[in-house]
C-alpha cells in the first residue's frame, strides 16, 4: 500500500512539475520573433514570420550555410523562395528542431542540409538540452527573467517579423585562403558519429513523409572540407537514398576564386562566393522541375520589396 | 561513445546515477555491492577510459601490501607471545623495521606515481630554468601525461589505508572487492571527499536497501548542490575569466571584486559538488564524510581550514603533521626549545616545522606551480603568525576592555578571516605567481571606483541582474548556514511537513535552477575545479 502511495505521489509530482514548466514556458517564450523581444537566433527564426506555405526551399546548417547561400539571389535568378535557417555551430539535434519548426507553417519542396554540421559531435548535454527546450521553451529562454513584463504573463506569442535577407548573413570582407588544393582524392572516409547518422536518417524520413526532397550540399570551404569528409557523406547519402552535391568538387562550374571569395582564409565564403553558389543552386533548382517561379505572383510582392532592400545594400557596398 | 566530464552533466544525472540506483533497487544485497562496483568502474571508464588501469593497480597493490603488513604483524605477535619478556622489545623493533620498510615501499609506489604523472613537467621546467641561469647547456624534454580522474584523491585513500593497517587501526582487508569499492565508489572518486577505510568500506559493502527517506534527502541535497553550482558558480565564471585573463586592463577595485567572486565561486563549485556527491551517496544509504562546515563563519585561518576541505586537512594532520611532530628529532627539539623559549613558543618551533611540511604538501597537492606553493606558504605564515601573536592579542584586548566573545568582535574576526582567505585565493587563481603579485599590488596602487561610477564593471560578464541574483542566492545560503550553525535540521523539518509543503520545496528548488541557472547561450560553465587536483 505504501509503495502504491509513493508511486502515485511521484506520478503527481511529475505531472505538476510538467504543468509548472509549461506555464513557465508560456511566460518565458518571447512574444515576438524579433531579437528585441528576446528571440534567440532571430535571423533563423525569421521563417516563423513568413506567410503560410510560401517557402519553396529550406536551407539548414551551420555558419557555412548562412555564409554560402543567399536566398535573394535565388529569388532574383529563378523566382524561388528560399529561407536559410542556419545558426552558428549548429548541431544536428538543433537542425532537427528547426526543420520541424519550419514545417509547422511551411511545406518546402526542397530541403537543403549543409553537410558541415553532420560532422559536429553532439554531447548528451546538448541533445537533452535541445530536446527539453523544444518541449519547454523556459529552458531556452530562462534568461528572459531579466526583462519580463506584464505582457509576458498575459499576451500570446505572435511571430510577425521576417528577415529581408532570409537568413543569409551578408559579409563582403576578403581574406584570401592559402590552401587551395584541399580536395586531394583518397579512398578513406571520415567517420560520422552514429547519433548524427541517426538524425540525418530521421530528417530524411520526415522529408519523405512530408513530400519534400532532402538534398545534402557541401558548400565550398578549404578549412572545413576534404575528400575524406566527402567520401563519408557520399556513403551516408548512398545508404539513406539521398541526393548529394559536393560543390567543392564542382568548381569548374561554380568558379570560386579563393583569393577573392572568402572572408576568413577559406573557412567561410563572403558575399561574392555566396552569389556564385546561389546562382549554381538556382540552376540546379530549375533543373529539378519541382518549383514555380513566383516573381510575377502578387502574393509574393513582399519578396520583391526585400530584393530591393538587398540590392540597395549590395550596391552601397 | 558514452563519456563523462562532470557530475553536473546529463550523462551523470540523467543516465548513470538513475541507472545505478535502478539496478541497485532491484538486486538482492549480495549483488547490490557488485552493482555499485560495476557502476563505479563504468563511471571511471567514462571519464578516463583506459587510465582505469591506474586505479586497478592501486587497488591491487594496497590489497597485497595490506595483507603483507598483516602477515608481518601476525608473525611478530606470535613470536612475541612465545618469547621471554626481555627479548620482546628487540623482536618488536625488528618487526617494526620490516613494517616500516613495507610502508615506505607502498608510499613510494603510490606517491611516486602521483609525483611522476602530476609534477614531472613542473620539476623539469624548473630544472631547465636553473640550467639556463647557470648556463649549463642541457635542456630536459618536458613530458606531459594524461592524469586519470581523481588520482590525488584515491592515492590519498590508498596511503591512508596502508598507514591505518600499519598502525593497527584497522585489519587488512582480505576481500579485494570490498577494497575496490572503497577505492573507487563513483560519487566520490572524482573530487572526494577523501574517505578512510574505517568510515566507508563496511557500509559500502553492506549495501543497505534503498529507503524512501534516504532517496528524498539525497535528491534534496543534489538539488541544493546544483543550485550552488549552476546559479552562482557558473554565473560568476565569465566575469572571473575576463578579469583574471586580462588583469592588466582593470583597476584595483575590479581586481579586488574578482578575488572575492573567485573565492565565492570556488566555494560554491566545490561545496556544491560535495552536496551532489554526498546526496548521491545518501540515495544508496551511504554516509560519506562532510567536506565543508560553513567555512566563512570561521574566526581564524586555522579554524577556516578545519571547516574547508575537511577531509584533506584531516589527512594532512593524521599522516603528515602528527607523525612528523611525534618523530624523535622533533620531540627532542621541542624539549630543548621549551627550556629556552618557554611553554608557548617552545612547542611552536617544532610544530612550525611540521606545519611547514603540511602546507608545502597542501600547496603542491593543489597544483604544480609556484603560485600554489605560495598559496600553501601564505596559509602556513598566517596560521603560524596567528599562534605566535595570540598571547599579544589576548593582552591587547584585555587592556582595551574588548570582550573577545562579543558579537561585534566575532564579526570583526569573521570579516578579517574572509579577507585573508580572498587574498590567498587571488594567488591561487592567478595565472602564475608573478601575475598574482602584480594583481595584489594593483589593488593598492591602482584602486579606483571609476568602473562603478561609469558602470563598466557591469559589462565584464555580469550585468546588474546577474549581481542581484547572486546576492539573493548568497543571502539564502547564508540563512541556511546560520540555521545549520544553530544545529537546526532543516531537511528533517521539511520532511515532517505535509505533502504540499514538501512538493513546494522541490518545485522551488527545481524552478530556481531552471530559471536562474547560468546555462545555455552566453554562459560557459565552470570546469570542475577540484577534479583537476
Amino acid at each position: 500500500m505504501i509503495y502504491a502511495k509513493r508511486i502515485l505521489a511521484f506520478f503527481l509530482f511529475a505531472v505538476f512539475l510538467m504543468a509548472i514548466l509549461l506555464a513557465a514556458s508560456f511566460v518565458f517564450m518571447p512574444k515576438n520573433n524579433m531579437s528585441e523581444f528576446g528571440m534567440e537566433e532571430a535571423q533563423a527564426n525569421g521563417i516563423l514570420g513568413e506567410k503560410e506555405n510560401t517557402i519553396d526551399v529550406l536551407v539548414l546548417g551551420d555558419s557555412e550555410s548562412y555564409s554560402a547561400i543567399t536566398p535573394m539571389q535565388i529569388w532574383k535568378d529563378a523566382g524561388y523562395t528560399a529561407y536559410v535557417c542556419g545558426t552558428s555551430a549548429q548541431s544536428l539535434n538543433y537542425t532537427s528542431v528547426l526543420l520541424h519548426r519550419a514545417f509547422e507553417k511551411q511545406q518546402p519542396k526542397v530541403v537543403i542540409l549543409e553537410t558541415n554540421a553532420i560532422y559536429r559531435k553532439i554531447s548528451s548535454n546538448q541533445a537533452v538540452g535541445t530536446e527539453l527546450a523544444n518541449y519547454f521553451s523556459v529552458f531556452q529562454y530562462h534568461n528572459r527573467w531579466k526583462s519580463l513584463g506584464l505582457h509576458d504573463f498575459t499576451g500570446k506569442a505572435k511571430f510577425t517579423w521576417t528577415d529581408d535577407y532570409k537568413g543569409y548573413r551578408y559579409r563582403t570582407k576578403v581574406d584570401p585562403a592559402r590552401q587551395k588544393e584541399y580536395m586531394k582524392p583518397t579512398d578513406k572516409a571520415a567517420d560520422i558519429p552514429n547519433l548524427n547518422i541517426q538524425y540525418v536518417r530521421e530528417m530524411k524520413q520526415f522529408c519523405d513523409e512530408n513530400g519534400s526532397r532532402l538534398v545534402l550540399v557541401s558548400t565550398p570551404s578549404t578549412v572545413n572540407w576534404n575528400f575524406q569528409r566527402h567520401n563519408g557523406i557520399q556513403k551516408l547519402a548512398n545508404d539513406i537514398g539521398c541526393e548529394y552535391m559536393d560543390l567543392n568538387l564542382m568548381n569548374d562550374r561554380i568558379q570560386i576564386d579563393w583569393s577573392k571569395d572568402t572572408r576568413d582564409k577559406g573557412d567561410h565564403l563572403n558575399h561574392f562566393g555566396a552569389v556564385k553558389v546561389s546562382r549554381f543552386l538556382s540552376e540546379y533548382l530549375k533543373e529539378t522541375g519541382l518549383l514555380t517561379d513566383h516573381r510575377e505572383d502578387p502574393a509574393y510582392a513582399k519578396w520583391n520589396d526585400s530584393l530591393k532592400k538587398y540590392e540597395t545594400a549590395v550596391e552601397k557596398a | 561513445m558514452f563519456s563523462l566530464t562532470s557530475y553536473f552533466s546529463v550523462e551523470y544525472l540523467v543516465v548513470l546515477l538513475p541507472l545505478s540506483v535502478g539496478l541497485y533497487a532491484v538486486l538482492p544485497q549480495k549483488l547490490r555491492r557488485v552493482s555499485l562496483l560495476l557502476s563505479s568502474y563504468v563511471f571511471f571508464w567514462a571519464v578516463s577510459g583506459k587510465l582505469i588501469a591506474y586505479l586497478l593497480f592501486s587497488t591491487l597493490s594496497i590489497h597485497h601490501i595490506g595483507l603483507w603488513l598483516s602477515s608481518i604483524q601476525r608473525d611478530c605477535d606470535s613470536l612475541v607471545a612465545a618469547s621471554p619478556k626481555e627479548k620482546r622489545k628487540e623482536i618488536k623493533a625488528q618487526y617494526l623495521k620490516k613494517q616500516r620498510f613495507v610502508v615506505a615501499f607502498a608510499v613510494m609506489v603510490h606517491i611516486g606515481i602521483l609525483l611522476v604523472l602530476k609534477y614531472t613537467p613542473f620539476f623539469a621546467g624548473n630544472l631547465n630554468t636553473l640550467f639556463q641561469v647557470f648556463r649549463i647547456p642541457v635542456t630536459l624534454a618536458i613530458p606531459s601525461f594524461v592524469l586519470p580522474i581523481g588520482i590525488s584523491f584515491y592515492t590519498m585513500q590508498a596511503v591512508a589505508y596502508i598507514f591505518d593497517v600499519y598502525r593497527r587501526k584497522i585489519p587488512a582487508d582480505r576481500n579485494l572487492l570490498r577494497l575496490a569499492l572503497f577505492m573507487g565508489f563513483f560519487p566520490q572518486i572524482m573530487e572526494g571527499p577523501i574517505c578512510r577505510y574505517s568510515e566507508t568500506a563496511e557500509q559500502l559493502w553492506e549495501a543497505p536497501k534503498l529507503r524512501y527517506q534516504n532517496v528524498t534527502f539525497g535528491v534534496q541535497r543534489i538539488l541544493f548542490g546544483m543550485m550552488k553550482k549552476i546559479i552562482i558558480a557558473d554565473r560568476l565564471n565569465l566575469f572571473i575569466k575576463n578579469v583574471f585573463s586580462g588583469y592588466e586592463s582593470y583597476d584595483g577595485f575590479v581586481i579586488a571584486v574578482s578575488a572575492v567572486c573567485y573565492t565565492i565561486q570556488l566555494y560554491m563549485d566545490f561545496s556544491g559538488t560535495m552536496d551532489l556527491v554526498i546526496g548521491s551517496g545518501q540515495i544508496f544509504g551511504m554516509k560519506l564524510p562532510e567536506n565543508f562546515q560553513r567555512p566563512f563563519f570561521s574566526k581564524t585561518i586555522s579554524e577556516f581550514w578545519k571547516r574547508w576541505h575537511i577531509t584533506l586537512g584531516a589527512w594532512f594532520k593524521d599522516y603528515i603533521f602528527y607523525p612528523l611532530s611525534m618523530s624523535k628529532p622533533l620531540k627532542k627539539l621541542t624539549s630543548r626549545a621549551r627550556k629556552r623559549l618557554g611553554n608557548h613558543f617552545g612547542p611552536l618551533l617544532a610544530g612550525a616545522i611540521a606545519l611547514f611540511c603540511v602546507w608545502l604538501c597542501n600547496g603542491l597537492w593543489h597544483g604544480s606551480g609556484w603560485n600554489y606553493i605560495f598559496f600553501g606558504m601564505y596559509h602556513f605564515g598566517l596560521i603560524l603568525a596567528g599562534s605566535m601573536v595570540e598571547p599579544l592579542v589576548v593582552w591587547v584586548t584585555r587592556k582595551l576592555h574588548i570582550e573577545r566573545s562579543s558579537f561585534p568582535y566575532r564579526c570583526f574576526q569573521i570579516v578579517r578571516t574572509g579577507i585573508l582567505v580572498c587574498i590567498g585565493e587571488l594567488f591561487f587563481r592567478a595565472p602564475g605567481l608573478r601575475a598574482g603579485l602584480s594583481m595584489f599590488k594593483r589593488i593598492f596602487t591602482d584602486f579606483s571606483l571609476a568602473s562603478v561610477q561609469d558602470q563598466s564593471i557591469f559589462t565584464l560578464g555580469m550585468d546588474k541582474h546577474d549581481c542581484l541574483i547572486v546576492l539573493l542566492m548568497l543571502i539564502f545560503i547564508f540563512i541556511i548556514g546560520v540555521l545549520k550553525e544553530r544545529n537546526i535540521q532543516i531537511r528533517e523539518r521539511i520532511a515532517a511537513k505535509n505533502v504540499v509543503v514538501r512538493f513546494a520545496v522541490y518545485y522551488a528548488l527545481i524552478l530556481s535552477i531552471v530559471i536562474f541557472g547560468a546555462y545555455g547561450s552566453g554562459y560557459v560553465p565552470v570546469d570542475p575545479i577540484y577534479a583537476g587536483f
